[in-house]
């Protein structure tokens, strides 16, 4: 291994505790979110099992934008990881 | 005391037949475990790309991503060949493959039509979403059978013959934001054509001027977010599974995986690519 100074290390290991911290913390709202689509279109389908094709769509498609944070805080985590 | 009988006589047979395939099977099982443990090695190079760089050009332009370009070639010409060879015969009473096309567009034409308001652009919305979810599904599924994988090393490339899974171009990030930038780019001119310039451009300051920077943002932020979903799922997926056969190499787990992040994630998430896609252009045609 070659040797790097103090300020280069702190640098490095900032990269990944910081990619780290973000895709964690990130996870958690998406997750949140998706349990509850998850659980209120179960909850419809219970109620009207003949609305059960197109709910699962329309249910994809919400599970898909409520994603969309938890896509952010990956490209951050990337650009962490691999450009900066 | 009748039960514990049955439970008793319930043991589990098996015929002349299957006893000989398990004993060749767990044989075979056991002699590829052996035969890798002598072969064991560190895993390098996860998640690397076979980068070719062009004697002319600058910065990002002189990049090649040779795998990505051969593989989507290879679909779109595999897809050319499908529908030439479905539409060549349609017949009234369909063959299995006539029968299987016919569902997967129905589906997506049946989606459109509830989506968009505008009885003429239906047609369009509908080439484009059903374009772009048949190369993304087959792009998905082949990353769920073992196939060719180009792996670059310290010295040179690394041809893996049937030990990794197929290269899949939607696990590289340019494909990915290539047609989500058209996505928007046809959103924006379909919108232009139906509402007419001047409308379209009010439409970014409006509940209030001051929001045009949020509208701005939230335009950019959509293809960004769009193609990173497809590339995180289908790429993570890739890595997750090459790096649990790494920690458990001599078991079949991947296999199971393969399917679960092949088929199942892969279906899904070609699904909500396109109903993106729909959902995006139909957004901005509303009034």
């Amino acid at each position: 291994m070659e040797k790097v100074d103090m300020a280069q290390a702190v640098i490095e290991a900032a990269k990944y505790i910081g990619a780290g911290i973000a895709m964690g913390f990130g996870a958690i709202g998406p997750a949140i979110g998706e349990g509850n689509i998850g659980a209120s279109a179960m909850e419809a389908m219970a109620r009207q099992p003949e609305m059960g094709g197109t709910l699962i769509t329309r249910m994809l498609l919400a599970m898909a934008v409520t994603e969309s944070t938890g896509l952010y805080s990956l490209l951050v985590a990337l650009i962490l990881l691999f450009i900066i | 005391m009748k039960e514990n009988k049955d439970v008793k006589n319930r043991k589990i047979t098996f015929t002349r037949g299957e006893k000989i395939f398990l004993g060749i099977f767990v044989l075979i099982y056991i002699i590829v475990g052996i035969f890798n443990m002598k072969t064991i090695e560190p895993l390098t190079n996860v998640g690397e790309r076979w980068i070719i760089t062009l004697p002319w050009g600058e910065g990002l332009l002189n990049r090649v991503n040779p795998m990505t370009l051969i593989m989507s070639w290879s679909i779109v010409l595999a897809l050319i060949i499908l529908a030439y060879k479905v539409g060549k015969n349609f017949k009234i009473i369909p063959n299995r493959i006539q029968l299987f096309m016919e569902s997967i567009l129905e589906f997506i034409y049946s989606t459109v039509e509830d989506s968009t308001s505008k009885k003429e652009l239906v047609k369009p919305i509908f080439v484009i979403a059903a374009t772009l979810f048949l190369f993304v599904v087959v792009c998905n599924i082949i990353s769920g059978f073992p196939g060719i994988q180009v792996v670059p090393t310290d010295s040179g490339i690394k041809i893996s013959l049937f030990e990794d899974t197929w290269y899949t171009p939607t696990s590289d990030i340019n494909t990915n934001a290539t047609y989500a930038v058209m996505v928007l780019i046809i959103s924006h001119v379909f919108a232009i054509k139906v509402k007419g310039f001047g409308r379209w451009l009010k439409g970014f300051f409006e509940p209030n001027p001051i929001m045009f920077p949020m509208n701005l943002i939230g335009e950019i932020a959509k293809p960004i977010s769009h193609s990173l979903r497809l590339f995180g799922n289908i790429a993570g997926g890739g890595i997750l599974v090459l790096i649990l056969s790494y920690m458990a190499k001599y078991m079949f787990i991947p296999v199971v995986l393969w399917g679960f992040f092949g088929l199942f994630v892969g279906i899904i998430q070609a699904l909500v690519y396109s109903m993106l896609a729909i959902a995006y252009i139909s957004a901005q045609i509303e009034d």
